[in-house]
């Protein structure tokens, strides 16, 4: 979460990849580039937040193929692409697989360099959820089993009386377990322990 | 007394001896009547026989004496000679025998009668005969001999053979007709050119026909000669003074404008004969000509020379198979012809796979716009780090020059490759010719028939007749007329609710210029027509928006205008004008 983010460029075009590099490099980005799409993987995965400024025509294999062979291999890297020639459709189809933008060359500079700032913020916060999921997951993990039930029951707005009945056990005990998952979940409050469930929910396993 | 007595005695007995040898004298001489008139009936009864044979024989015959006079002719004699018996008999045998023979017959008689050598088989020989009419006619003699009294006569049986002849040269010809057909006919099936065809069909003739050389002409439609194209026998060679005859000049030519056969079998005096002193020379007896027709329309000329008079059999072989030949001749060309067009239409559609490539662009627009692209996006994104180091006052010198170097490279690179592209366009510009604008048309339809069946898309075509010529490069114009027509293939393809259709019209406008039109029953187009036109402007899913502003780019190179209107209640019509040719225009 720390590393400086990175602007990824794949174009085939060197002199594309070379003023890509500096014009990015003005507002300080880290720029990687690559002239074929094999390179690119090559450098997966990566831990910092990062973006990828994608041709849609590239020997041997199109942008739009490409972006999808990504989503194939859970390289969840934002795209923005940039094409000589663009029609409506296939920015559609573009826009619909999850790019960030779709820019025609040549483009006005504020516009890539706004989507990229986009795109990393974008790529920020995914990782910042993702690195927040895996916290609770992690945390989740630690809770032992009779914690954990009574920790559903809590979110599910019974009291304490009342999951005391259900688990056939003292209230007393009741509320040790659920003072314990609420410090192991470092849990402020109730609320904050719904929120934190919920989003181990939401979460496909 | 008694000596009387006694002789009286003696007397009787004598009598009756002699009585006795009378009686059996007499019956001796009655059997010996008997037997005699036996034998005079016997051999009345065989002479009224043979009689009857001789008489009511259909052959004619015939008895002479050793000096060749007739004693007898038969009445069959009668009736296929024409003579009574009474005009026969006494005169010469040789007098039924046409004169040329006579001198022969008699001389050969003679030998005979003198050395027994036969100078003619006796026993069935053909020979010419001569009616009391003068008329020729084959018969088939055969001879007896016999001797009788010291004296030796003759007979001679003759018959008729005419029909037996007909018969016989019926089948023969049918037989030499059947043999040309079979060579006319296999010579027709070689896969080779009509030269090699005709020239076994000149063989055949020299080889069953007897002629001294034949000959084929073929008629040159447009420049109205007849080019020999085959010779066999005495001349196998195509060129010299009869290679080109000029309708109606010489023979040849006349027989090709006549329509008409020339038969001839006395060429020395003929005055249709050129070169008697040729005729002559190499001995030519008859020539055949025949025109080769279908229907009213000549083809050639057959034509043959023999050192013989030319048989009517020959004559009726020669007029079957220059029909056979002008038929085969004729089918030939229509094979050949389909051949060609087949051909052709393969070329066009190896044109129209370049058109539709160069003129919907897909491809190579894409490629033109991305080249393009490429160098202007650097240039614009190096110059604009530039601008941004600078306003943040961190421009070093070296990143400047290092975007500057890039900027210039860039540059330049992008002006190759617009110069490419100019070179690719005039190149394309190259040929102006006089065009039929409908003869375009037909071309682009016969193209992109296949597409437009596929499409199930109604064609019709309204285009004027005999229009004046345009100047214009007709692969360039088949572009555009395909380029409008695939338009308005492409914007009916999602049409359910009414009929898909094409209209195309040519026309003559005032003043000079001649117009067409491709209309759609298509979607039609909500924007300005002039947008239709810039470059990479389209509404299709896979369109590079390039195919009309070539179009019109194209027209306007040719001096014409294309234009788009909007059609009511939908669809669209693309025009286009193009100039009159200058000359015929006046």
């Amino acid at each position: 979460m720390t590393a400086a983010p990175v602007v990824f460029v794949i174009d085939d075009d060197a002199s594309v990849r070379s003023s890509l590099k500096l014009l990015i490099g003005t507002i300080g980005l880290r720029v990687e580039t690559f002239a074929a799409p094999d390179d690119f993987l090559r450098k997966q995965p990566l831990d910092s937040p990062s973006c990828l400024i994608l041709d849609v025509r590239l020997p041997r294999l199109n942008g739009l193929d490409f972006q999808r062979e990504l989503a194939m291999r859970k390289i969840r890297v934002p795209i923005i692409f940039i094409t000589g020639y663009g029609d409506i459709p296939m920015s559609v189809r573009a826009m619909k697989d999850g790019a960030v933008e779709f820019l025609t060359k040549p483009f006005r500079d504020q516009d890539l360099l706004d989507a990229v700032h986009a795109a990393i913020e974008r790529d920020r916060a995914r990782r910042e959820q993702e690195q927040e999921v895996k916290g609770i997951q992690d945390r989740f993990e630690n809770l032992s089993s009779r914690e954990r039930e009574v920790t559903y029951l809590v979110v599910e707005g019974l009291l304490n009386k009342q999951i005391a009945d259900q688990l056939g056990t003292a209230e007393n005990t009741v509320k040790v377990h659920r003072s314990r998952a609420m410090t192991k979940m470092q849990a402020n409050s109730v609320a904050d322990l719904v929120k934190m469930v919920q989003k181990l929910k939401d979460t496909p396993k | 007394m008694s000596d009387e007595m006694a002789a009286a005695g003696e007397l009787e007995p004598r009598v009756a001896q002699r009585t006795a040898q009378l009686a059996r004298a007499n019956e001796d001489l009655q059997r010996e009547i008997a037997s005699r008139k036996r034998a005079e009936e016997d051999l009345r009864s065989s002479e009224e026989r043979h009689r009857v044979i001789v008489e009511a024989a259909s052959d004619a015959i015939v008895a002479m004496d050793d000096s060749g006079i007739i004693l007898f002719a038969n009445p069959a004699t009668t009736s296929l000679f024409g003579y009574d018996s009474a005009e026969m008999v006494g005169k010469p045998l040789t007098m039924l025998m046409p004169e040329p023979m006579r001198e022969l017959h008699d001389d050969g008689f003679r030998r005979y009668l003198a050395t027994g050598i036969r100078h003619i088989n006796w026993h069935g020989t053909e020979l010419t005969a001569i009616s009391r009419d003068g008329q020729e006619f084959p018969v088939e003699v055969s001879f007896g001999e016999l001797s009788a009294d010291g004296h030796r006569l003759f007979t001679g049986f003759i018959r008729d053979i005419r029909q037996r002849k007909q018969a016989e040269q019926l089948e023969a010809a049918a037989q030499l007709q059947g043999a040309v057909h079979a060579d006319v006919t296999l010579a027709f099936g070689l896969e080779g050119s009509l030269e090699t065809i005709l020239h076994e069909c000149a063989e055949s003739m020299v080889r069953r026909l007897d002629a001294a050389f034949a000959r084929i002409w073929i008629l040159n439609w447009d420049a109205q000669l007849l080019e020999l194209r085959a010779s066999a026998g005495l001349y196998t060679h195509l060129d010299g003074a009869h290679a080109r005859i000029p309708m109606g000049t010489l023979k040849i030519g006349a027989i090709a404008k006549e329509k008409t056969p020339v038969l001839c079998n006395d060429l020395l005096n003929d005055p249709r004969i050129s070169d008697k002193a040729w005729a002559e020379k190499e001995g030519m007896a008859g020539f055949a000509g025949y025109p080769l027709l279908i229907g009213a329309r000549t083809l050639g000329v057959l034509a043959m020379f023999s050192r013989k008079p030319i048989t009517t059999q020959t004559i009726e072989v020669l007029a079957s198979i220059a029909d056979l030949i002008a038929q085969g001749i004729e089918r030939k060309r229509a094979e050949d012809e389909l051949r060609a067009t087949e051909r052709r239409l393969k070329e066009m559609e190896t044109e129209l796979a370049r058109v539709v490539r160069v003129t919907s662009m897909g491809e190579l627009a894409a490629s033109i716009a991305h080249e393009v692209n490429q160098p202007l996006t650097a240039v614009v994104n190096n110059g604009n780090a530039c601008l941004r180091l600078l306003a943040n006052r961190k421009l070093e010198p070296d990143t400047l020059r290092l975007a500057l170097e890039e900027i210039v490279a860039d540059g330049t690179r992008a002006t190759s490759i617009l110069s490419k592209i100019r070179a690719l366009i005039t190149k394309q510009a190259a040929e102006k010719t006089s065009l039929d604008v409908n003869e375009v048309i037909q071309e682009v339809l016969a193209l992109a028939g296949r597409e437009i069946q596929a499409h199930e898309v109604l064609l019709n075509h309204q285009l004027e007749a005999r229009l004046p010529l345009v100047l214009g490069d007709r692969i360039q114009l088949q572009q555009v007329v395909l380029n409008l027509i695939m338009n308005g293939i492409e914007a009916m393809t999602t049409l359910a609710d009414r009929p898909r259709s094409i209209l195309v019209k040519s026309q003559l406008i005032p003043s000079n210029w001649i117009q067409v039109a491709v209309c759609d029953s298509g979607t039609g187009f909500s924007c300005e027509p002039e947008h239709l036109f810039s470059p990479f402007y389209t509404t299709k899913e896979h369109g590079m928006g390039m195919g009309l502003s070539i179009s019109r780019s194209l027209i306007e190179s040719h001096g014409g205008r294309l234009q788009a209107v909007p059609l009511s209640p939908h669809g669209a019509e693309f025009s286009f004008t193009l100039p009159v040719a200058p000359e015929a225009g006046l």
